[in-house]
């Protein structure tokens, strides 16, 4: 492996070294890189940057959105070779940046005043630096959704559950009617985190890493519910829960297998791309019987954070200015099927018009995995949870790789 | 003669050059960040052996090797017997001799991941619906979402994959056996079976030797063939020690600890390898 790594270094030094090359235009041209860890926006992102680049000729923004992106990321960190901006998710690599202190701290900025103050309450959970600070700009976020087939609830004579005894209600009478209730997609591990963090994200202690750090708490204690109720979920799978992949479960469901899809809102383009009559709705899993504890699961899927050490800040803040222009961020958040961070402004794509109360009222909560240490691969601890049911032995595991990763360097 | 020498010296240097710089440097790279607490950024400072200590202690690393050598050991078996096997179809006198050989090196061409995704397909869709079809309910599933099956899963995949490169090594080694012998042994009334064992077998030992370390080395070091199938899945079931070395270094943030296990295990293949050949080499016969 070490090889493979090796060779990595040198190819992408190589690959920068031309870059470099070429940047040194003598013609007064700025070049600003950016790099993006998402694959689906980059359509949007080119859009956008060939309307900046007309607006401010001076500049060109470079886009680099590799697949494996944080990997590489990390890579380029160890090469200390990093791009002038970034555009990465509010997850632990941003916490982990944002502690080396080689981010541009936002927090006088006046850039952030008009945030969702769930959000910036997230990103500063995720850096350990005290006091905390803002190192990004939140500007898209995303969120795990309950998604539905309209036709299939009119026919079972349903309405969007409010309370977690409705829904094992609606997915009870989805059996009997021998439909599907829940297409599983759990060949692929991560998919099996969507339900997960929606429970976990309700159920779980305020503050839980952080405690479990000190002892305070830990999986054997505070996730009992939370696997009695994945266990539940998984009563309503299919026959090949463990066989079908992300991209199958998409074909499948999106032509009428299963009633409900556990994913994120990034499914439901992808969704519709498959069967654009497809007749979709979404709403957050209420996972209590309280109607309103029920909080929606929602993070920072894009946050724009300049480089302390880049060249070109006063060119990364004037791109910044101008993707957070309402105009742009309309037209990010409608092709990207994503929620603006700003407060006051929401998505009106009527699919996901069953989530928008929890926006308006502030009632999200983050993604609990997202606080996990990186190193325990929670996502396929928790799939072997799934596929061998045994709680007690799965709980104390994810105490012990916790424990174990927490104390190694 | 002098001159001569320095000529070949001339030759060796750009390739050592670059084997060091690329491969030898890196190497003792990892090898001094084992010492240390580096994240792959930012400052570090030596702990001693304590990485080494934790590697030894760590459950998951212990599976990740009990997976790779179960996969790495039935592997290098069953590509051994297949390629052996196809290499003397195809050094017989048969029709199309020329393309048959073309047409079986082809899988060694091929992109491990796009033969990957292609397995991918016939494991969730194809395998799945014959087995509906013909009533076996026991393969209606997709066997790499079982936890106790996905590593057949890999193994058919690899030896695929892999049957065609030792098969032209096996080749080479055919044509290396001189025709008479078998007209001596015809005299003496020995059949296609004892011909094999006493003839064919002894005499492409070394091909035999040389076949057996590097399969084994390569399916040791098995990485792609996972990404494109399982990802490590179900649970950890498949995780090989290559791709736990990569995703612990770079996707957990643990490059110093990684980094010790990547010098364990460089340390466990090269014993391997050495005890495979001191072995297999003692029954390698010169004619």
């Amino acid at each position: 492996m070490w090889k493979k790594g090796g060779f990595l270094f040198s190819f992408m030094a190589a690959m920068l070294l031309a870059a470099c090359g070429e940047s040194s235009g003598d013609d007064g041209q700025v070049e600003l890189e950016l790099f993006s860890n998402k694959v689906e926006n980059i359509g949007t992102y080119q859009s956008l940057i060939e309307k900046f680049e007309e607006k401010h000729p001076n500049i060109k923004v470079d886009l680099y959105a590799p697949p494996e992106a944080e990997t590489i990321l990390r890579t380029r960190l160890v090469k200390d070779d990093m791009p002038d901006m970034l555009a990465i998710a509010g997850s632990a690599l941003y916490g982990e940046l944002a502690d080396a202190g080689i981010l541009k701290d936002y927090s006088d900025s006046g850039l952030i005043e008009d945030i969702q103050p769930a959000y910036l309450e997230m990103l500063d959970d995720l850096t350990e630096k005290e006091p905390g600070g803002t190192y990004g700009v939140p500007y898209a976020t995303n969120a795990n959704t309950v998604i539905y087939n309209k036709e299939k609830f009119e026919q079972l004579g349903v309405e969007p559950p409010k309370t977690w005894d409705e829904f094992i209600e609606i997915l009870d009478k989805a059996k009997e009617e021998g439909e599907i209730p829940i297409y599983f997609t759990l060949q692929e591990a991560w998919t099996g985190m969507i339900a997960w963090n929606a429970v976990a994200g309700n159920l779980e202690p305020e503050q839980f890493a952080q405690k479990k750090n000190n002892d305070e708490a830990s999986f054997q204690q505070d996730y009992q519910e939370v696997a009695d109720k994945m266990l539940t979920l998984l009563e309503y799978g299919h026959d090949r829960t463990f066989g079908i992949g992300y991209d199958d479960g998409n074909n499948a469901f999106a032509n009428g297998e299963g009633v409900i899809y556990l994913q994120g809102n990034w499914a439901v383009p992808e969704l519709l791309e498959v069967n654009p009559d497809l007749d979709l709705g979404v709403f957050p899993m209420p996972v209590t019987n309280e109607p309103d504890e029920n909080d929606l699961v929602s993070g920072v899927d894009v946050l724009f954070a300049t480089l302390e050490e880049s060249e070109h800040p006063e060119e990364a803040q004037l791109f910044i200015d101008f993707m957070l222009e309402e105009e742009n961020m309309k037209q990010y958040t409608d092709e990207q099927a994503a929620f603006p961070a700003l407060e006051g402004v929401y998505e009106d794509d009527p699919v996901l018009g069953g989530i928008r109360e929890n926006f308006e009222e502030g009632r999200i909560t983050s993604f609990p995995d997202h606080y996990y240490p990186p190193g325990i691969g929670a996502e396929n601890l928790i799939q072997e949870f799934y596929i061998q049911k045994d709680k007690e032995r799965f709980l104390q595991k994810m105490d012990n790789e916790w424990e174990k990763v927490e104390r190694r360097y | 003669m002098a001159n001569r020498n320095r000529a070949f010296l001339m030759m060796t240097l750009p390739a050592l050059l670059l084997f060091f710089t690329f491969h030898t440097y890196p190497v003792l790279q990892g090898f001094f960040y084992s010492f240390t607490d580096w994240k792959g950024y930012g400052e570090w400072n030596f702990v001693g052996f304590s990485n080494y200590l934790n590697v030894l202690q760590d459950v998951r690393a212990l599976s990740a090797y009990g997976f790779t050598f179960q996969f790495a050991i039935v592997s290098t078996i069953l590509v051994n017997i297949f390629s052996l096997m196809i290499a003397l179809g195809l050094n017989a006198k048969i029709k199309f001799q020329k393309t048959l050989r073309a047409l079986y090196f082809v899988p060694n061409i091929l992109s491990i991941l796009i033969v990957g995704f292609i397995f991918n397909f016939i494991f969730t869709h194809f395998l799945p619906e014959i087995a509906a079809a013909i009533g076996l309910n026991a393969l209606t599933g997709n066997i790499l979402g079982d936890p106790d099956l996905a590593w057949v899963g890999v193994v058919i995949m690899a030896v695929w994959q892999a049957t065609a490169f030792n098969t032209i090594l096996y080749l080479a080694g055919l044509q290396t056996i001189p025709e008479d012998i078998y007209e001596a042994s015809k005299i003496d009334g020995a059949g296609k079976w004892r011909n094999f064992i006493s003839i064919t077998f002894p005499l492409i030992a070394p091909f035999f030797t040389i076949n057996m370390v590097l399969a084994m080395k390569n399916f040791l070091m098995v990485f792609d063939h996972i990404i494109a199938l399982t990802g490590g899945g179900p649970g950890q079931a498949t995780e090989s020690i290559s791709l736990l070395i990569y995703r612990g270094g770079f996707q957990g943030g643990e490059f110093a600890y990684q980094s010790a296990n990547a010098v364990i295990y460089f340390v466990v293949i090269v014993i391997i390898s050495i005890f495979q050949l001191r072995v297999l080499q003692k029954r390698e016969v010169e004619l």
